[in-house]
């Protein structure tokens, strides 16, 4: 294999570990945000939820810049494409996602009752609304979705805003909210006592449950359905445009990869055992434990997507010889090597600091100091 | 093919946009390093007024740390959303400083942050301070790969078009972070933030004054403000020069809209101190002129000139031409990859092919394109004169007067005579708004100067943006300018009830109260365990 | 020990400074002065503050000072 072939892959499973990382970590905090209204029932209750991710939201937020960051530095024209393709969903995610920011610094400034009220819809918003959608963008992957390149490699999306919130995308952007909300229940528990943390072990055990049905249901929905299959192509390494391929559409040829390389049934697997570590952990109040649990979920989901998709990425219903794969819409080989470079000095380091700040910041957040420290959210 | 109105549109909604998000970020970029310097005062000298100082103005930092996020994240599908077309073009190139900002320097910034509000007491002085410093350094190495990002647009070095994959690539590296552009680029704005937060805080402080409320803390927080400021100030001004002589020469167009220069001129030229250019006409009407003082500027000499218009259109219907044989060679290469033929065609012509693509705008088909069209869009290099002169003299204007508001201050501060001198205290919270909107300027010369082009002399702007429909774009406008106009109002709000409110004057029902427990700690948990139930 | 230590903490962080002064330097020294300037302004702006307590020390016991005189 050519290095340029090798790290294409490389950086096709970078975005993986970044995409994971994404899910994990903001999926944590909008989960958060989603079950707020719930697992608080008083203003106070409310701060103490917000209080145990507070320190941390700003940073794990940057997972999202950096997935977003990632895909247009290694695969831009997927980045191009799908920005463009999803306009309306992508400006939901937007909107929603920069409540958020607001959400927490402004929402404790003012004593009054309507102002907090307002921004706890705003946090439910913005923590529902975008893991929704970044499911239900994985969703359309499996589906494909309308867009064509011109000679030039200008796109144009043909299809209509509602098409991209299909039955099964909702479906699967249920059961991203549904780990999220797991994720969210969980750290509720890490951080909290006494009744927020009972209604949090509830909520974990539930969206447990719900995500292993929804991920189920997927994979058999996913098994009727029609899968791409690249017939003839420049091939990996090769620099190349989407306009030089032969695909043919095969019903459940998504399961091809898995049934040539019967291993990677293990990341289903780990999927799976992942929502039911959580359940159980969640149940015997293990924390930490069902957080961790709930990370192999996510790794196992998205590892499974992706493995079913390769060499795909950005699959065209409309015209399917024009899909986007690993090989025809990534960087250079000279940008992907940089970019590797510095993903192995940096993502090490960012691991280490964000590690450090949850060691400090460790033990349970109290109602009382919640509301005696003015720091506080 | 592109729709105008949806490019048009397109580009109101990034400059919106950007301009917006533009108001938060230099004020980060400055008072994160002096929140850096106040802490230090405290660390060193252990006097507890500086801690109170540095929890006081880290709170409106943070007021205006959140939009600056939240607009931020914006502009990061804005180029997918909106300019997809540039996006894969140059996205090899481009994507990477962005994707590098966030794992070298967004990521240090956010995370550290939470650890500056939140680690008062949990960690050591100095483990607060150093994490107070690395605050600072990620949001300016932040500034620093989107300026490399940016520096790309106005001098595109480092890369070149790869017909195999139809877009351009990365060829060197360093070439691209250590453009000329990007380094004087980066240092001016970095240091124009900090000249933003050397004024918000020397407004602030002298309002303080002016009210006789927390002269402590105002006199110190003045003191370092206007030290921080004037250092600034002349730093910016330096790279200002700078940047409008490496821009020069790779942007003459620019240069000449901001100078209004419609016909070239022999050396000395005179700078054209107040003009109004008419675009129509391409003259400037009522000038009024300093003999010599441009070649003296932008080519540090008397006897250098710079081309004005009439020799750039000259020169771009010559480019155009050449640039028409790559763009045909393009299309032949595109369905017959590996063509020989077309493949040296392209190679004689490829120098050109951004000024292929301008006259395609006028004639899909370049090879059929009239004289008419390829005058039509070598008279498109002319960006819009009119706004971008003005822009840049209302930039250095502002610069100049900060720089002699500085040098007064400083002299006040050290005489320590500043409390009496109410006229410059007065002065003073009336400057808190010209930084911000020098910044802006600053923008629109940088920006609208770079017109036709997304990138220069590659990619024309009428290409770079999304195929949607008009429909789109006014549903996209209308929601960014009603979600910004309710942002910006809460955001005024919460930051002047901050500012009113002050660091250390606890009420009754305050929220917002310093949480210092030297200050009455006791009389805390009270009012806020009232009012949290309530 | 503790001095050999810092001695040889400082002579990296020097060694650094050099090194980074010359790759910097040599592809334009502007990202340089950056680092630079941004250092020396900080450390000014604290010095700034630090001046100012001495100086409300001094103007104390000159007042102090004063008293003391016309007492006397």
């Amino acid at each position: 294999m050519d290095m340029y072939t090798v790290f294409q892959i490389v950086w096709w499973i970078l975005l993986g570990v970044l995409l994971s990382g994404l899910a994990v970590m903001v999926g944590m905090d909008m989960g958060v945000g989603t079950i707020l209204r719930y697992v608080g029932r008083s203003d106070l209750e409310r701060r103490v939820a917000l209080n145990i991710i507070g320190p941390h939201w700003e940073g794990n937020q940057v997972w999202f810049v950096l997935g977003g960051g990632a895909v247009f530095a290694a695969f831009p024209l997927i980045y191009a494409t799908a920005f463009s393709g999803f306009y309306v969903v992508m400006l939901l995610l937007l909107w929603s996602m920069i409540l958020r920011p607001l959400g927490f610094e402004y929402r404790s400034k003012l004593p009054s009752a309507r102002w907090r009220g307002m921004w706890d819809w705003a946090l439910f918003i913005s923590g529902l609304v975008p893991m929704v959608v970044f499911g239900a963008a994985f969703g359309n992957l499996f589906e494909g979705v309308p867009f064509q390149f011109s000679w030039n490699l200008t796109s144009t999306y043909t299809g209509s805003f509602l098409a991209l919130l299909n039955p099964f995308a909702i479906l699967c952007g249920l059961l991203s909210a549904s780990l999220s909300v797991f994720m969210g229940s969980v750290t509720v528990m890490n951080g909290a006592e006494g009744v927020i943390y009972e209604r949090g072990r509830k909520l974990a055990r539930f969206s447990a449950v719900l995500a292993a049905v929804l991920f189920a249901v997927g994979g058999f929905w996913v098994k009727g359905m029609q899968g791409y299959v690249l017939t003839s192509s420049p091939g990996a390494g090769v620099p190349q445009t989407p306009l030089q391929q032969v695909v043919t559409l095969i019903d459940g040829a998504w399961f091809g990869n898995l049934h040539t390389h019967a291993w990677l049934w293990l990341l289903p697997a780990l999927g799976f055992a992942g929502m039911l570590f959580g359940l159980l952990a969640a149940n015997a109040r293990r924390s930490h434990l069902a957080w961790w649990s709930g990370a192999m979920a996510w790794v196992g989901v998205i590892a499974t997507a992706g493995a079913a998709l390769f060499p795909f990425m950005l699959p065209s219903s409309s015209e399917p010889a024009q899909s986007l794969t690993v090989w025809n819409s990534s960087s250079s080989e000279l940008t992907l090597t940089w970019m590797f470079g510095f993903a192995v000095v940096f993502v090490p380091l960012i691991v280490w600091y964000t590690s450090w700040a949850f060691y400090v910041m460790r033990g349970k957040v109290k109602a009382e100091h919640v509301a005696a420290d003015e720091h506080s959210y | 093919m592109h729709d105008i109105t949806v490019v048009d549109l397109s580009r109101w909604q990034f400059a919106i946009t950007v301009l917006y998000h533009f108001l938060f970020v230099p004020l980060t970029l400055g008072l994160s390093f002096m929140l850096a310097a106040m802490e230090t005062v405290y660390v060193t000298t252990g006097k507890q007024i500086y801690r109170e100082i540095a929890q006081f103005w880290g709170k409106l930092f943070l007021i205006n740390f959140a939009l600056g996020v939240a607009t931020g994240l914006t502009m990061e599908f804005e180029f997918g959303t909106n300019w997809s077309f540039y996006s894969s073009f140059v996205g090899d190139i481009f994507g990477a400083p962005l994707a590098i900002e966030g794992l070298m320097a967004f990521f240090l910034e956010a995370t550290f942050v939470g650890m500056m509000v939140f680690g008062w007491d949990r960690l050591k002085r100095g483990q607060h301070l150093a994490v107070t410093y690395m605050v600072a350094l990620g949001s300016n190495l932040s500034a620093l790969w989107i300026l490399i990002a940016n520096s790309f647009m106005q001098n595109p070095q480092g890369a070149t078009f790869n017909p195999a994959t139809m877009r351009m690539e990365l060829t060197s590296f360093t070439q691209l972070i250590f453009s000329h552009d990007a380094q004087a680029k980066f240092v001016h704005t970095s240091i124009a933030g900090y000249v933003t937060g050397a004024i918000f805080v020397a407004g602030i402080s002298a309002w303080y004054m002016l009210k006789g409320r927390h002269i402590e803390l105002a006199r110190r927080s003045f003191r370092m403000a206007v030290l921080f400021g004037v250092l600034s100030t002349a730093g910016v001004i330096t790279l200002g020069d700078a940047l409008g002589f490496v821009g020069g020469q790779a942007q003459p167009s620019k240069l000449a809209a901001m100078e209004g220069l419609w016909k070239s001129e022999a050396a000395p030229m005179p700078f054209n101190l107040v003009a109004f250019p008419s675009q129509k006409e391409q003259v400037n009407h009522d000038q009024l002129q300093i003999p010599y003082a441009l070649s003296l500027l932008v080519t540090h000499s008397m006897d250098g000139t710079v081309p004005g218009f009439d020799k750039l259109e000259q020169q771009a219907v010559g480019r155009i031409k050449n640039g028409i044989p790559a763009v045909e060679a393009l299309q032949t290469l595109a369905s017959k990859p590996g063509d020989a033929a077309a493949l040296a065609q392209f190679r004689a012509h490829e120098k050109d092919l951004g000024y292929g693509f301008l006259v395609q705008r006028y004639a899909e088909d370049v090879s059929k394109a009239t004289d008419a069209e390829i005058g039509t869009a070598a008279r498109d290099i002319i960006p819009e004169v009119a706004p971008i002169f003005w822009s840049f003299r209302a930039m250095v204007a502002m610069g100049l007067a900060m720089l002699a508001f500085f040098v007064l201050a400083v002299i006040f501060s050290l005489r320590n005579d500043i409390v009496r001198q109410r006229w410059f205290l007065k002065i003073a919270v009336w400057m808190i708004p010209v930084p911000f909107l020098a910044c802006e300027a600053g923008w629109l010369v940088a920006e609208l100067g770079r017109q036709p082009w997304t990138v220069y002399g590659v990619l024309p702007t009428w290409m770079s943006a999304s195929t949607h429909s008009v429909g789109y774009m006014i549903f996209s406008l209308v929601g960014f300018v009603g979600l910004y106009t309710v942002f910006i109002i809460a955001e005024m709000y919460l930051m002047l009830r901050a500012i009113r409110k002050g660091p250390d004057e606890p009420h009754g029902d305050d929220p917002d109260r310093d949480s210092d427990p030297m200050l009455n700690n006791s009389a805390k948990a009270g009012p806020f365990a009232g009012y949290a139930e309530g | 020990m503790k001095t050999l230590l810092l001695f040889v903490l400082f002579m990296l962080i020097a060694i650094l400074v050099i090194l980074l002064a010359i790759v910097l330097g040599d592809s334009g020294a502007w990202y340089f002065a950056w680092l630079v300037g941004t250092g020396m302004i900080v450390l000014i702006t604290a010095a700034g503050g630090a001046m100012l307590d001495a100086q409300d020390e001094h103007a104390a016991l000159e007042t102090e000072a004063g008293t003391n005189a016309k007492r006397a």
